[in-house]
């Protein structure tokens, strides 16, 4: 037998296949996987809020935060806050939540609600807004997101779409998907939310003072301190809508409503 | 706003820089690869275990070509999400491909510049190499291992 020269055959191990037109299937793929399982989570985070009493709810979480509320009771403008949100709450009748307050320090002005009937305000806002209207209606705004259950609805999705897809890529190379599509299904979707909170924050301070003057206060104040702050406020507005919309919808829901607009701003106490 | 810009941005430029720069190492590389292997293409390399009758071997001696290789962050990118879904991990397969013939053509080579005229017995070994840092769990690189008996015929 002869030794016949050849060189190696191509193709045999090596798939011929051009690595773009790969990831675009792959991200294709990706991108479907991550609506089905947005869409699931969401459907049973709806489901789920509908067996989840607010009574369990604030015992569950209740006790997780309790150890941070109340720290910096230092601030004698806490109980004031604390006082207002007590009577704002109390225009709202089948109020399930044994509501708390608690003054973050942090200087840029902002308030959440937590899960179990926790809202926290920053140092910040209680610095920056210039009356007790004003203030009452960014209290009223996250009593409605805790009204509309948001907060729970927000975790839940939040916790799912996360924990899936942090199962599914397991820690690999695809690791910063999951942190983006967690912020951008939060982001997305708050907006709607937050119109709702705003409403109902609107009529608590109606039913408060009589009238919401000042209750657009604070997002009017949003634009020059947005070029104070920088980045910072960049992540608010995120998800918050921008001020001059909301504005809109505030003035739209007045008089819709025929609430007055007019009225005497009640100080806060300093 | 701008945190999502670094968190997208960041591994936005190194996915189009690694794919620019790592394909063209690629395209070049098979350049390279092609040529050796025809230029080569005379010099026996056979997996026989003992040479056939008809050679007349007077010297013989044991000859390794060794390659390690890693991958870069596009490929291991693909490759995560192929590994979803299941399938062809393609972007390793072109370069356990070239590494494997890398390794060949390095012992071909040493054993043609060292004056023999065949290797006999050519066995190619693969090893993983477990990385430094997440407790030796991750990959550094893959070793590939040619290695065979080189024969010399007798005059």
């Amino acid at each position: 037998m002869e030794y016949q020269p050849r060189i190696p055959r191509e193709g045999i191990n090596v798939t011929d296949r051009h690595p773009l037109a790969e990831l675009v299937t792959l991200v294709a793929g990706i991108c479907l996987a991550v609506v089905v399982i947005a869409t699931a989570a969401f459907v049973l985070v709806e489901g789920l809020i509908r067996w989840i009493p607010p009574s369990f709810e604030s015992r569950v979480f209740g006790s997780l935060w309790s150890a941070d509320l109340g720290n910096d009771s230092d601030d004698p403008r806490l109980a004031a806050a604390a006082a207002l949100l007590e009577r704002l709450a109390s225009h709202w009748e089948e109020n399930p939540y044994p509501l708390q307050l608690a003054i973050l320090e942090e200087e840029s002005p902002n308030a959440f609600a937590v899960p179990g009937g926790a809202i926290y305000v920053t140092r910040g806002l209680l610095d920056s807004v210039a009356s007790e209207n004003e203030l009452a209606f960014v209290l009223g705004h996250e009593v409605g997101h805790f009204r509309n259950r948001d907060h729970l609805r927000g975790l839940g999705r939040g916790l799912i779409v996360s924990l899936t897809l942090s199962a599914l890529t397991g820690g690999s190379a695809a690791e910063s998907i999951p942190k983006l599509v967690t912020t951008i299904t939060q982001s997305g979707f708050a907006r709607e939310q937050e119109r709702d909170a705003d409403a109902f924050g609107l009529a608590l301070v109606e039913a408060e003072y009589g009238h919401v003057a000042g209750a657009d206060g604070f997002f009017r104040r949003l634009p020059d301190a947005e070029a104070d702050l920088g980045d910072e406020f960049a992540s608010y507005l995120a998800t918050h809508p921008v001020s001059e919309a909301r504005i809109e919808d505030l003035w739209h829901l007045a008089t819709e409503n025929r609430w007055s607009i007019t009225g005497e701003l009640t100080a806060l106490p300093r | 706003m701008i945190e999502a810009a670094i968190n997208l941005g960041i591994p936005l430029v190194l996915l189009i820089g690694t794919y620019l720069i790592g394909s063209a190492i690629e395209r070049s590389h098979y350049r390279e690869i092609r040529i050796r292997e025809l230029r080569s293409r005379r010099f026996p390399t056979v997996n026989f275990r003992t040479p056939p009758k008809s050679w007349n071997v007077e010297d013989a001696e044991m000859v390794l070509g060794n390659v390690v290789i890693s991958i870069d962050y596009f490929k291991r990118f693909l490759a995560g999400l192929r590994m979803l879904f299941g399938g062809r991990v393609s972007s390793y397969e072109s370069l356990l491909d070239r590494a494997r013939r890398e390794a060949m053509l390095r012992m071909k080579e040493d054993a043609f510049e060292r004056g023999y005229n065949a290797v006999i017995n050519v066995r190619i070994e693969t090893s993983r190499l477990a990385s430094s840092n997440r407790k030796g769990e991750g990959t550094a690189g893959v070793e590939i291992l040619a290695f065979g008996t080189a024969v010399k015929f007798a005059k």
